[in-house]
């Protein structure tokens, strides 16, 4: 297939359909309204139904009863709308549903901003509502990339019976890139799921559900959840570049910040500083292991986002005082310059010579 | 002759039916069942005209009438599972018409349900069709997600007044206004009968609950909301109407629009929604018999019974 130019938002409205999703339940918010205006205007299309919600908190029940009743389903908001679907999302995820929440975020808390941030991390990798539960996190750093992570989450969702969340960021978003889908899957060709409330011709009575009253099932449940996102663990993705041979310091972003990184990295090199990058692409399950391998070859960790500081927890107890780790961090819309990033890196070099 | 026949083991002793035979045939006895009710006896058989009132008010499906050599069953669209509902409480007697209507509509194979939060949150353990839990307000986002889904299923949500009225209001208002081709059975007690008792949207001026323990004042308050009479405004074509249970004619009057509610969504006519005043006797510290004539005397005068908009007149309306 021919590669087109594509908005970001608009890429991951594309991508959902070519997984085979024909149901999208959203609300508008900035930065992300392309999603749900190009799904509306798509969706009709190919046979498929866009309903505009009356809030975040109904789009993400709707999800719930679609996604019950074994539809690939899918929305997309950004911060402030993302909060209010944590109600749904808890419930998804105690329910086992397959469903793919995109969050494009912005600068929080509060209404924040509107421009791009990395400040919901916590929130996504986390849990996010209410009970012990966790989503599967990708995050991607190109459009390319955000097509092919949307085809994947809707497999992922399904594999894991688990919602699965593509974190973006407002560049990500409104950035035009070359795309091709790479696979196109027909609705009718997607595998039957046996324990959806499809009606109950044949077969007993499908019961979708996340209450326990009896507090040994509802421990045998969270245990359940609990092995299963383990399972999980070998779902994790990410890029380690300029890597090879060690480097002075290794910088650990994701999305956005990582391609600011490979920028900085060929500034960097102009001045004798070997800086390398490893980027998670899943930022739950985390790629831990990967990450303290890379850093062997490292004499210092630099962890940058677009947050005060989230990440970088996960980055320290992974390292665990094996390398000195720094951060930078750009928040409320501000993002950081490659140059920034350089000089960061002396600075750490300058420290822990 | 025409013979009652009481499941000793569901009774829970509630005595509506022994106030709804109109031949005296039923009579409370000395006799405790497994569950620790006294239960009724039939005491004046031959008095029995079969008329069934005493199986329409039963709220724990636990009479059956033998009439010409044909004995009536409960209906299969039930698990069969004893319910949780406290004595007396008409939640039970609502299930069982929304089950005898699924199963003579033939539908029990295609319909999903969908229970909410508050007493009747394990109704997925009792309809025997295809369930989903959904959090408290949001049945009928989750209707909507099901029925934009999968068309071909009939949906139906099952929801209490602080559910619907409350927390869920915006999901409510907006369903309706979609038109979404959804059945809505909304079952007003006028109280949260779950939580202990406390102020619904729904509880009437003066009524004492636990969170207005001198009785609801409307100037802080606001009044009771005529959740029906709200929907009709909208200018979607839907069917709302009004029922109660309290008693056999009005039982029967429920069943027909609840019916009336189904057959609009597999006619993809429209919205759908039945309101339906319920008791209960545990939250109004009333016996299940004093409950229903409460409910009678003080939410019928504030809630009235009736169909409140038809969609055929809806749909001259919307052409104005
Ligand atoms: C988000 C949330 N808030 C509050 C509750 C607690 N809660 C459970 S049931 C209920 C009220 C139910 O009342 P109603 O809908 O009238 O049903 P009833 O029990 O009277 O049949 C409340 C407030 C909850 N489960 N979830
Ligand atoms: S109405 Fe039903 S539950 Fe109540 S006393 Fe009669 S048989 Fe028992
Ligand atoms: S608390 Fe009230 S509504 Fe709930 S089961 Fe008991 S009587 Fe029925
Ligand atoms: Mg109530």
């Amino acid at each position: 297939m021919a590669k087109k130019l594509m908005k970001g938002c608009e890429a991951i409205g594309e991508a959902a359909i070519h997984a085979g999703c024909r149901l999208f339940f959203g609300y508008p918010i900035t930065p992300q309204n392309e999603i749900p205006e190009y799904m509306s205007a798509r969706l009709p299309q190919v046979g498929g139904t866009f309903v505009q919600a009356e809030s975040e908190v109904a789009a993400s029940n709707m999800l719930y009863g679609a996604a019950g009743a074994g539809c690939r389903v899918f929305t997309s908001s950004s911060s402030p709308g993302i909060s209010l679907m944590q109600e749904g999302l808890s419930y998804i995820a105690a329910a086992e549903l397959p469903v793919v929440v995109v969050n494009i975020m912005r600068g929080g808390p509060g209404l924040g901003g509107i421009l791009p941030s990395q400040s919901d991390y916590f929130q996504a990798t986390k849990g996010g509502g209410h009970g012990d539960y966790r989503l599967l996190v990708l995050a991607p750093s190109t459009v390319q990339e955000a097509a092919d992570l949307v085809i994947d989450a809707f497999d992922l969702a399904d594999e894991y019976r688990n919602p699965v969340m593509i974190l973006g960021d407002g560049l990500i978003g409104q950035m035009m890139e070359p795309v091709e889908f790479k696979k196109e899957i027909k609705p009718e060709d997607l595998p039957e799921k046996p324990w959806a409330t499809t009606g109950r011709a044949g077969r007993q009575q499908n019961i979708i559900n996340s209450l326990y009253l009896d507090p040994e099932q509802l421990e045998a449940h969270n245990w359940d959840l609990h092995r299963k996102y383990q399972r999980m663990a070998k779902e994790v993705r990410y890029e380690a570049f300029n890597t090879d041979g060690g480097c002075d310091v290794l910088i650990v972003a994701y999305g956005t910040v990582a391609r600011i990184t490979k920028t900085a990295i060929d500034m960097a090199r102009e001045k004798g500083l070997k800086i390398g990058l490893f980027r998670p692409i899943t930022l739950y399950p985390y790629p831990t292991e990967a990450l303290v391998q890379t850093a062997e070859g490292a004499k210092s960790v630099l962890v940058s986002e677009l947050s005060t500081g989230q990440m970088v927890e996960d980055v320290r107890a992974a390292i665990a005082g094996r390398r000195p780790v720094g951060f930078y961090g750009r928040v409320g819309g501000m993002v950081m310059g490659p140059d920034e990033l350089v000089e960061q890196a002396e600075k750490l070099v300058a420290v822990h010579v | 002759m025409p013979s009652v026949i009481i499941d000793k083991d569901r009774c829970k002793g509630c005595e509506l039916c022994v106030y709804a035979c109109p031949e005296d045939v039923l009579a409370m006895s000395d006799e405790i069942n497994a569950k620790g009710y006294f239960v009724p006896i039939v005491a004046h058989p031959e008095n029995c005209t079969g008329c069934r009132y005493c199986l329409l008010v039963c709220p724990d499906v636990a009479i059956q009438v033998e009439n010409k050599g044909k004995v009536t069953k409960p209906p299969e669209s039930l698990t069969g599972k004893p319910f949780s509902y406290c004595p007396g409480c008409t939640h039970g007697v609502i299930h069982r018409l929304i089950a005898e209507v699924m199963d003579e509509l033939g539908i029990q194979e295609r319909t999903v349900g969908i229970a909410p939060v508050g007493c009747s949150v394990l109704a997925y353990e009792f309809f025997a069709c295809d369930m989903q839990e959904a959090s408290h307000g949001r049945a009928m986002a989750v209707a909507t997600g099901i029925k934009r889904g999968r068309p071909d299923l009939t949906v139906f949500t099952y929801q209490g007044d602080g559910d619907l009225a409350s927390i869920g209001m915006a999901e409510t208002v907006h369903a309706a206004n979609r038109g979404e081709k959804i059945t809505v059975i909304f079952v007003n007690n006028a109280i949260y009968g779950m939580t202990g008792g406390q102020m619904a949207p729904t509880t009437l001026p003066g009524q004492v609950a636990s969170t207005c323990p001198t009785g609801r004042d409307v100037t802080l308050t606001g009044y009771p909301i005529r959740v029906v009479e709200l929907l009709k405004s909208l200018r979607t074509p839907a069917y709302l109407a009004r029922v109660t249970v309290t008693d056999p004619k009005n039982v029967l009057a429920a069943k027909k629009a609840i019916r009336k509610a189904f057959k609009y969504q597999l006619e993809g006519t429209c919205f759908s929604l039945v309101e339906v005043l319920s008791t209960c006797p545990i939250g109004w510290g009333e016996t299940p018999h004093d409950a229903c004539g409460w409910l009678q005397e003080n939410m019928v005068p504030y809630y009235p019974l009736g169909e409140v908009k038809v969609p055929e007149e809806a749909t001259v309306q919307a052409g104005s």
